[in-house]
């Protein structure tokens, strides 16, 4: 399968703070793929490295086979739409678009009209004056104006409203199935991108804890339920994820790796958002606690 | 590239067309006044390095009471490279790195090299025009006022406005202002390093360096026989002046005393015995003669064009690791 990102032990350091250490993954041409984690994860950074605004302190990072920093080359390829998505206020949606014509080889203009015109977004208002909703969706328009194989936003829809967001989804969506392009988008916000994303990368304390693609990790997790457990093997679990205990019972969050046959446990599916969440509680308090210096 | 730099900076590029504008209103009208006072007074005739007329003496006083007022105006110029510098050279990245834009335009299908330069080169022609035309347009605004030697073109402060040292000044502000902005990503401090900087290396260099440019020449004259008329050359730049003894000690510093024949001193003892001037004793004077005027400007010029460069080069290489 063709590769569009691909990592390799890429690393970032800021000062003393690694905000990307040991980032290995994948992520396969035409997919749409989830970037999850809370606030300060990693993700923004991930995002930067991938289309050449960073350089890696660690490791590679390649797009399209290409190392994307200093590399216009990549550019032409990406899309990209940063966190809050920034456009020049005073610059109406119209200059913007004859912005990216300047800027750009390939530049398909009209794409970027017919998409506003059907918005309803004025193309003589300064973007500095349209809802924070318009200014995502121009600055949408304006990746893809560039017809991109990838397309990289960085928390597109953290800063509008419920409704805004499922308008701004449902369009990404409506124009990257047809072009079959590959999207990688970051939120904090799992069940923004539940309905879309069909691939998922959760990173938290700047390192990848699952990548993969949806319905594969939602089928080799279980929770199971039963007696209280030791910690000992159970046939069947590759790995126990998260457990919590009482007296008496047990409940597990596991990676299966065959089939579950010990009676003694009652299996359940779980939903991708436990299972972000079980990934995500793990090695969170730790660092905190030897940030603080109490015992964990 | 170049489409986005105009329509960026247009309406700067429209405010400054205004400031240089009402500034000309003020010195193209107050200039030829002068040159007209100036020529009615029949100043342009006197010899300002003889002994000078009566008459002349006479005209250059109404003339110098008339436009005395005129160095303050003129001393408020020195401050234009600097403006220029704050509102022109530390906006450049810092307004793009502030509204997070740099990531919308270097993530477009241009190199950041590329942004840079072209950046870099349009302002830093618009700036380069501006500072010409103000070095130009003092110069001629002063020509009357350092040509009567009330004002000498190479005195400080009057020699930091006029010629092409302006360029220079405009230069190293708008590279500090750019530089700071790499560093800082904030407007407020990119400003003030602009403004602080700016202000040490300007006075440093005016204070410490200039006077050094070139060995200073030292004339003496003896004091038995000076009478007080005036001795320096039209336009040279006095560094220091004192009173020494034969011996070569400093008895009076900023001071110059004539003993004419027959004069004494005032409890009518010999002349210059209050003071401990022995027989013999001389006045001294440390300047840079008048003709060093240019080259001092080149040698002023070519130090601050290199530290604007030095700065650039540091800024696009900053510029390469901002995300």
């Amino acid at each position: 399968m063709d590769m569009v990102l691909e990592t390799d032990r890429l690393g970032k350091r800021y000062g003393g703070m690694w905000a990307l250490r040991d980032c290995s993954l994948h992520l396969p041409a035409g997919r749409i793929a989830a970037l999850v984690g809370p606030n300060g994860a990693g993700k923004s950074t991930l995002l930067h490295l991938a289309v050449g605004l960073l350089r890696p302190d660690a490791g590679s990072v390649r797009v399209f086979g290409a190392t994307p920093h200093g590399n216009t080359g990549v550019l032409t390829d990406v899309g990209f739409v940063a966190q809050d998505t920034p456009l020049y206020r005073d610059f109406t949606a119209a200059e913007l678009i004859t912005m990216g014509g300047k800027l750009n080889r390939r530049w398909d203009a009209a794409l970027a009209r017919d998409r506003l015109a059907q918005l309803g977004i004025p193309p003589d208002k300064p973007a500095g004056k349209l809802s924070g909703g318009q200014r995502a969706q121009v600055a949408l328009a304006l990746a893809l104006a560039k017809r991109p194989g990838l397309l990289l936003l960085d928390e597109p829809v953290a800063s509008l409203d419920p409704l805004a967001r499922r308008e701004f989804l449902q369009s990404l969506m409506g124009s990257v199935a047809e072009a079959g392009t590959t999207v990688l988008l970051s939120s904090h916000l799992l069940a923004d991108l539940e309905r879309v994303c069909d691939y998922l990368i959760v990173l938290n304390a700047a390192r990848v804890r699952l990548v993969g693609g949806v319905d594969d990790l939602v089928a080799e997790h279980r929770r199971l339920i039963g007696p209280r457990h030791d910690g000992g093997p159970i046939p069947g679990v590759a790995a126990v994820i998260r457990a919590s205990h009482t007296d008496r019972q047990s409940t597990l969050l596991v990676r299966v790796d065959g089939t579950l046959v010990d009676p003694a446990w009652v299996v359940q599916d779980i939903s991708l958002e436990d299972l972000i969440l079980a990934y995500l509680a793990d090695g969170d308090a730790q660092a905190s606690h030897e940030a603080w210096g109490v015992p964990a | 590239m170049i489409w986005l730099t105009w329509r960026q900076h247009r309406r700067q590029v429209m405010f400054t067309a205004l400031a240089l504008a009402v500034l000309a209103a003020l010195i193209v009208p107050t200039g030829l006044a002068m040159r007209a006072t100036y020529d009615d007074k029949g100043l342009a005739d006197c010899n300002w390095s003889e002994p000078v007329s009566d008459a002349c003496n006479m005209a250059i006083n109404q003339f110098t009471n008339q436009y005395e007022s005129f160095t303050l105006i003129g001393i408020l110029f020195l401050v234009v490279p600097l403006l220029v510098g704050l509102f022109w050279g530390a906006p450049l990245v810092t307004r793009e790195v502030e509204q997070g834009t740099h990531r919308l335009v270097w993530t477009q299908g241009i190199s950041r090299w590329r942004w840079a330069l072209v950046k870099l080169g349009l302002v830093g022609a618009v700036t380069a025009v501006l500072a010409i035309g103000y070095g130009l347009g003092m110069s001629w605004w002063w020509a009357p006022l350092s040509e009567t030697n009330q004002f000498a073109r190479f005195d400080p402060l009057l020699f930091d406005m006029q010629g092409v040292v302006p360029i220079g000044y405009t230069a190293f502000a708008v590279a500090l202002g750019v530089f700071g902005g790499t560093v800082w990503h904030r407007m407020l401090p990119a400003m003030g390093i602009t403004l602080g900087g700016f202000l040490v290396v300007r006075i440093t260099l005016a204070v410490l360096a200039r006077p050094r440019y070139a060995a200073a020449e030292t004339r003496t004259f003896p004091v038995a026989t000076f009478r007080g008329d005036r001795v320096e050359q039209v336009g040279e730049w006095v560094l220091a002046r004192g009173v020494r003894n034969p011996d070569g000690t400093l008895v009076a510093s900023d001071a110059q005393v004539g003993c004419p024949p027959g004069s004494t001193g005032p409890s009518g003892g010999r002349c210059g015995a209050e003071l401990g001037l022995e027989p013999g004793a001389y006045n001294w004077q440390l300047y840079q003669p008048a003709d060093r005027f240019w080259p001092f400007q080149w040698i002023e010029t070519g130090i601050f064009l290199a530290l604007a460069a030095l700065l650039l080069y540091l800024a696009v290489r900053r510029i390469r690791r901002i995300a």
